[in-house]
Order: structure tokens, then sequence, then C-alpha cells
């Protein structure tokens, strides 16, 4: 194009018509031991790496060593939520578990890998760049249509205009021409960056009003996406209702209804099935106490009993920690299990307050079986002998660290 | 490069293929005799062998499956990079009526008496119900009952003769008719659609009846999709076994280049995570759920005899496999990845013992000489079944339209 000396060379094109003239020509440069340079085609050419000498990239180790660190990561993440910061219990599984925490590393492993391989795309490229100096040039145009070009940078140690020009003509270029450094700079222009940079920011502000929201007050309402949710049309228990000609929300049971219990079983063994016999509650265990019954009572706590009353029983347990924090005013805190009051209870009436709950407690005798509540009922003996021991009550030959 | 000239010439190999036949046979007939004279010996009334037989039986079907989906997957995406490697393929495919062959003795285990009172059957429990679940065994007894069962059996190695049998056929018309308008590759194309949806539900019930059942009061729905796993693995491995193999014994040099190579092991790194992520699929839904009905499966292999082994193969079957052949440099070099195949292999076999063995006995882990008799005689017997095709016929499909693009092919 211009041979306007004074602005100044960003490189030099030379342009060929066939796969076999690009690959020849690529030889030819790659051998006289140039390092900044490249070819430009109009479609994926075979063997054009090989010609040009093109080192192997390290992309792969990149995207390794980040995927690595996304599943290790998301496996430390899991471990800090679930043994350390809230150590909740599902369905009696340790507070840490691997098997959980797959799906997530699986994710997070991923999630750095993809990151780390568009991201190290961007700046092995070198990205972001508003365009190149080689798309101001008309012939080199057709780059994308039907001509392969091979372009030499000027910035290349062995660069030499005229030596260089005459390199590339006698490797059987059609035209070989100089393209100068343009006059604007190829960085993006200052709006875009504007725009990208505000995008970023309002992107932030989500996570500061959340953070903000974490750490104030305020007495209006809360929001309420899906109020038919939050809100949802039923009638409680024992409260008037125009739904029904009689006024009554709660609904008698219709006639024929009949109870789940064997009421004959029941009868035939109260004790055991309520806990009472006549009016007071019974003090000993209606089932024979088996290491077994033992086993099963506490794996039965840690499930049921411990998100609220703590695996001790000193009502420490993670709902009751939480519910005191969310809302002091309303929340009655569980049972301390070690109190005297409890301890002298009845065994009957600790399952009596399992079955149909007691103050805030709900009853459980929809989820826990007759003898598994009875199990719960002699590890929370167990438990409550355990915080009363003395000196005297460990064995002979056990020692004391 | 540009598209490679490619000279329609079959490639022969009839002696190389009659001498492995018959070591194939061989290998069949020791294996298969030695296994069971040593569970006649062990006096348990056969029932270790069966056992170890249905091993044996399960690891010569995922060849045969593996090399059906193959080429059926070939044909549904037009693939070009296999054209040269498909030929094996079809062969593996074509080794049903062996198949067939070996599904004849599990007929002993479903119509005799032998054993029964004892187990429950020689091998599916579910013949004659016994033990803690057998009121909830026997109320499947609508799809589990003998007659249904051997049905069952006939039609699923009936549909895949018949499949194998079309595509083998139109792919040996194409070589030698030299159609220009290519009127059998157009049919085998129309087919495969079809023909996949066919093999996914085939595929899924002969695994739950051939394996599955042998756990009946146990379900899991994506039983069928783990057994897929390993079909795939298998055959793909196997494909970059017998081409090291046949260009060690001077044929098809320039047929199969590191390209192909590289590809076949991609598809095996594919599959090598796609296999963990459904073992692991099946698993933690099971154990996340915790439901008495679905867990015995798992708590048998979880504890005590066989929890080494259950934990070991995460570490053969996932993280050795998946490191070890991850790097494309170990894809490119044939013999290295033939190598690697061969642990596919192996490892691929241990995850089939390991689903079936502890059904048989939860207790100990009975891994004998009896279990690698029965596999090498159950390989040994596909080996001849694929072997003896390549006698007759080209190890090449010559005449695909779309051989040129294969040889050309290239990996960036």
């Amino acid at each position: 194009m211009s041979n306007n000396s004074s602005a100044e060379l960003h490189g030099i094109i030379a342009e060929y018509h066939t796969v076999e003239e690009i690959l020849a020509a690529a030889e030819t440069v790659r051998e006289a031991g140039y390092t900044r340079w490249d070819c430009h085609t109009p479609m994926p050419v075979h063997g054009l790496d090989r010609a040009m000498g093109v080192r192997e990239t390290r992309l792969p180790w990149v995207v390794l060593i980040a995927g690595l660190t996304g599943g290790g990561l998301g496996v430390l993440m899991q471990w800090w939520m679930n043994a350390i910061d809230y150590n909740y219990r599902i369905s009696g599984k340790p507070d840490w578990s691997l098997p959980a925490n797959i799906p997530v590393a699986f994710e997070t492993t991923v999630l750095f890998a993809a990151f780390a391989a568009f991201f190290a795309m961007w700046i092995a490229n070198g990205l972001p760049r508003w365009f190149n100096p080689l798309s101001r040039n008309a012939r080199f145009a057709r780059a994308t249509d039907d001509r392969f070009f091979v372009a030499i940078q000027a910035s290349d140690p062995m660069f030499d205009q005229d030596a260089t020009a005459a390199m590339l003509s006698s490797s059987g270029a059609h035209a070989v021409e100089t393209v100068e450094e343009p006059d604007e700079t190829s960085r993006p222009p200052a709006v875009f960056r504007g725009a990208v940079w505000s995008l970023v920011s309002l992107a932030m502000l989500p996570l500061f009003l959340v953070a903000m929201a974490r750490y104030n007050t305020s007495d209006k309402p809360r929001v309420h996406l899906v109020p038919d949710m939050d809100f949802a049309k039923r009638i409680k228990a024992q409260a008037v209702s125009d739904l029904f000609a009689d006024g009554r929300g709660t609904r008698p049971p219709v006639a024929g209804t009949f109870a789940l219990e064997d009421m004959e079983a029941v009868g035939a063994d109260p004790a055991y099935y309520t806990g009472k016999l006549g009016d007071s509650f019974v003090t000993d265990f209606p089932l024979e106490v088996t290491p077994e019954l033992m086993q099963r009572g506490q794996e039965r706590f840690g499930i049921y009993c411990a998100v609220c009353h703590g695996d001790d029983g000193r009502g420490k347990g993670m709902v009751a920690q939480r519910a005191a924090v969310l809302s002091p005013a309303t929340w009655v805190a569980p049972t301390d299990l070690h109190t005297q009051p409890v301890v002298d209870l009845a065994s009957g009436q600790l399952f009596d307050s399992i079955s149909n709950g007691v103050r805030n407690m709900p009853g459980y005798s929809s989820q826990i079986s007759y003898q598994d509540r009875w199990a719960i009922v002699l590890y929370t003996r167990a438990l409550q002998r355990s915080q009363a021991a003395s000196a005297q009550d460990i064995p002979e030959g056990v020692n004391l660290r | 490069m540009n598209p490679v000239n490619v000279n329609r010439e079959p490639v022969l190999a009839p002696d190389l293929a009659a001498r492995v036949s018959r070591v194939g046979l061989v290998l069949a007939v020791l294996g298969l005799g030695a296994g069971f004279a040593l569970g006649a010996a062990e006096g348990d009334n056969l029932r270790h062998f069966f056992w170890a037989y249905l091993v044996g039986f399960a690891f010569f079907f995922t060849f045969t499956l593996g090399g059906l989906f193959f080429v059926l997957v070939q044909h549904v995406t037009g693939a070009k990079w296999s054209v040269s490697v498909r030929r094996m393929g079809e062969f593996a495919m074509n080794t049903v009526p062996a198949l067939g062959i070996m599904a004849i003795p599990l007929l002993y285990p479903l119509l005799t008496n032998a054993g029964r009172e004892e187990f429950g059957g020689l091998l599916w429990p579910w013949v004659q119900p016994h033990g803690e679940h057998a009121d909830l065994v026997a109320m499947k007894e609508p799809f589990l009952n003998v007659p249904f069962f051997i049905g069952r059996m006939v039609f699923y190695l009936l549909v895949w003769w018949l499949m194998a049998r079309f595509f083998m056929k139109r792919s040996l018309q194409q070589d030698t008719d030299r159609d220009p308008a290519y009127a059998p590759t157009i049919a085998m194309r129309k087919l495969s659609a079809p023909g996949i949806i066919v093999f996914a539900l085939t595929l899924s019930f002969a695994s739950f009846d051939w394996l599955m059942s042998t756990a009946p009061e146990w379900f899991s729905t994506i039983f069928g999709v783990y057994i897929f796993a390993g079909c795939v693995l298998t055959i793909h491995a196997w494909l970059v076994i017998s081409s090291v193999f046949l260009q060690k014994q001077g044929y098809m040099k320039k047929e199969v280049n590191a390209e192909h190579y590289h590809d076949l092991g991609k598809f095996m790194t594919a599959f090598t995570v796609f296999w963990a992520y459904i073992a692991f699929s099946q698993f933690m839904l099971i154990w996340y759920a915790n439901l008495p009905e679905e867990t015995g499966f798992f708590h048998s292999r979880t504890t005590e005899a066989w929890k080494t082994m259950s934990y070991l193969l995460i570490v053969t079957n996932f993280f050795v496999p998946f490191f070890g052949f991850l790097s494309r440099h170990v894809k490119r070099k044939p013999k290295m990845l033939a190598m690697w195949a061969v642990y596919v292999l192996i490892v691929h076999w241990l995850d089939l013992y390991w689903l079936v063995m502890p059904s048989m006995s939860p207790e100990s882990n009975p891994f004998g000489l009896i279990e690698v008799a029965t596999t090498i005689g159950a390989f040994g017997l596909f080996l001849w079944a694929f072997a003896r095709q390549g006698v007759r016929h080209s190890v090449l499909a010559y005449g695909d339209p779309k051989l040129g693009d294969c040889l050309a092919h290239e990996n960036y």
C-alpha cells in the first residue's frame, strides 16, 4: 500500500494462493530462523503447525492444574461448611461425608478448568485487543476468503525490511507488502472499556446488597418474592373458618375412621405403647435392654434429636443455635436434658414426650417406631448418667488422662 | 493434508486370522474345560462354576455389544475418522452366534432343580425364591419367571444377530459392489438411528435380566447404562489392541495411524470418566436416600469381605486409567496405548466380577483359578468368533465412501 516511511512499520505480509505454497513458505520462514511471525489461512490447513515449527501448547497443563485446584477447593469449601461452620447432621450421616461432596467438587473442577482454559487462551493470544494492525490492510482481507498469508512482525530480532521482503519474494509469494502501525491504538476504545467496567461494577451490586442486608436491621417487612408460598391459604388448627357450614376449621374425623395403632395390642401392653400404666408413667423399660438397643438409640438420637438438643443433650444443637439468633423473641429453647427435673422424669414420660411432643416440640410418633422411641429413651438415660458421673464410676484399670 | 489417494484394495489376512482363531478355540476349550473341572471338583453342585461362567459370559457380551454400538454410532453420526477400524468393530459385533452358544449352558441353572433348595437356585435366586426376602422376590414373578426369561434371552440374541447380520452384510456389499450410489452405506445409515434405540433397550433389559437379577430383591434403573459404559470402553480398547496387533504383523500399516489411535484413546478416556460418573450416580442416590430395599447391593459390597475391592475399584478403574492416558502423547503412541487398552480390559473384567460375585458370596471373596479359567475360556470363544471372520473378509472396509477422509484425518 503506501510507502509512507514516517509511519512506524508493523511488519511484512506475503500472499500465497495454494495450500502447497503456504506450507513451503512456512518452512522457508521457519528455517530462516524467524520467531515473531504467523500464517493466516481461510481454513484449517493440515500440517501447518509442523511446517511452522509451532511449539506444543502448554494449555493442557494450565487446565489440569486449575481442574485439580477447583476439585480440591470444592472439597475444602464443603468440609469447612459442613464440619466447621454449620455442622448440621443430616439423617444420621457424618457431619462431613465425602460422597455428598463429590457432585459439587465435580462442578468446581469443571468450572475452574473451563475458566482457566478460556482465560489462559486470552492471555496466550494477547487478548483483549480491539484489532490486529493486519486487519487494516486491504489485501489481507482475503485471508478470510481464498488467500493464504505469511506475516512477519517488525519486532522480530531477525527483521530487516529489505532482506525479509526479498526472502518472502523468493519463497514464491505472489505479492509482498509492508504494513504500517495504524495511528489509532489497538486498545479497546474508552467507551467499550467503560461499558465493561460498568457491567462488572453492576454485577457486584447484588453482592453488596446481600452483605449490607446481613449486617443491618430494618423495620420494614421483608420482601416476599413468592407470596403464595410464604402465605399459603390454610386454616390453622382450632381456628374459625367460614368455608364450612358449622364454622369449625378443624374437621372431625370422617365416620368410620379408625386409629392406625392396633388398639388390641395397645390395650394388651399399654406400658410399651403409651409409656403409661393406668394414669402413671412407667419407670421400668417395658422391653429387653440390650447393647444393640442402646446403639440403635444412639443412632436415632443423632438423627432425630441432636439437631435441637445437641449431641450432648444440653440443648445446644444447630437448630437451637440458629433459631436463637434469627428469632430470639419467639424461640423457646429446647430443654437441657441434664437438668434435675428432666433426670427425675419417669422413663414413660420421656417416651410420652417423644411420642406426643411437649411445649414447642412436636410429637414424633409418626416418624419413629415404638421400639426406636424406647431406644432413644434408653440412650437419653445413658447420656444423663454419663454427664453426672464421678471419679468413682470409672472402672478399675482404666487410666484417666 | 489433501485427501489421500485411496487404492481401494482389500486388506486380506486369512492365514493370520486362521491362526488367531485357532488360538481362540484352544483357549476356549482349555479355559472352559478347566473351569468346569475346577468347578466340579469344588463339590458345590457347580454353583461356583456357574457364577464364574456368568462373569465370563458378561465379559464376552460386552465385547459383542460394544462392537454393535460402535458400528451403529459410526453410521448414525456419519463418522469419518473411524472407517479404517470399523471392520474390526463389525467383526466384534458379528460374534452374536458364538455368544448364543455360550448362553446355552445358562439354561441349566434355569431348568434344573439341582442345588436349589440350599441357595435358591444355582445362579438366579428368583428361580426359586428363598430366604429373608422370598415373598418380595416372589412378587416379581410376572417378569422374573423361567419361560419368559428364556424367551427374552432368545429375543435379545435374535435381535442382535439380525442387526449384526444386516450391518455386516451391507458393509461387505459396499466393498465388493463398488456401487457409486453407495446404496448399502445409505441403507446402514437409515437403520442405524432406530437401531440405536433398539440397542439401548435390549442392552438395558439384558443387563437387568442376566446380571441385576442375580440379586433379585435389588433394583437400579441406571444399571443398563453402567453396563453400556463398560461395553463402549471395552470395544475401543479392543480396537486399539487389534489394530496394534495387525500392524505388528504387517497389515494396515498406513490405514491406521496416530490420529486414529488418538481418537480411540479419547473415547477410552471419555468412557473411563463416563463409567465413573454412572457408577457414582448409581451409588450416591442409594447412599443418600438410605432406603432398606435399595442399600442391600452396596451394603454387601462396602462392608467386610468386599470393602477393600470396592475402594480399590475406584482407583483401578478411574484414577489410574484417567491420569494414565489423559495425555495426548500416550494416546498417540500405539504400543503404549495398547498396554493401557489391555489394562482397561482387565479392570473392566474386575468390575464385572465385582458386580456379580458378591451376590453369590457376600461374606467372602471367592476369587480363584475357576474365575480366571472361565474368563479366559469366554474370551477365547470371542476371539475365535472374532478372528474367524478375518479368514473370509477384508479387515478393512475398503469400499466405504469415507475411507479417503478417514486416511486424511488429522487431530489438531
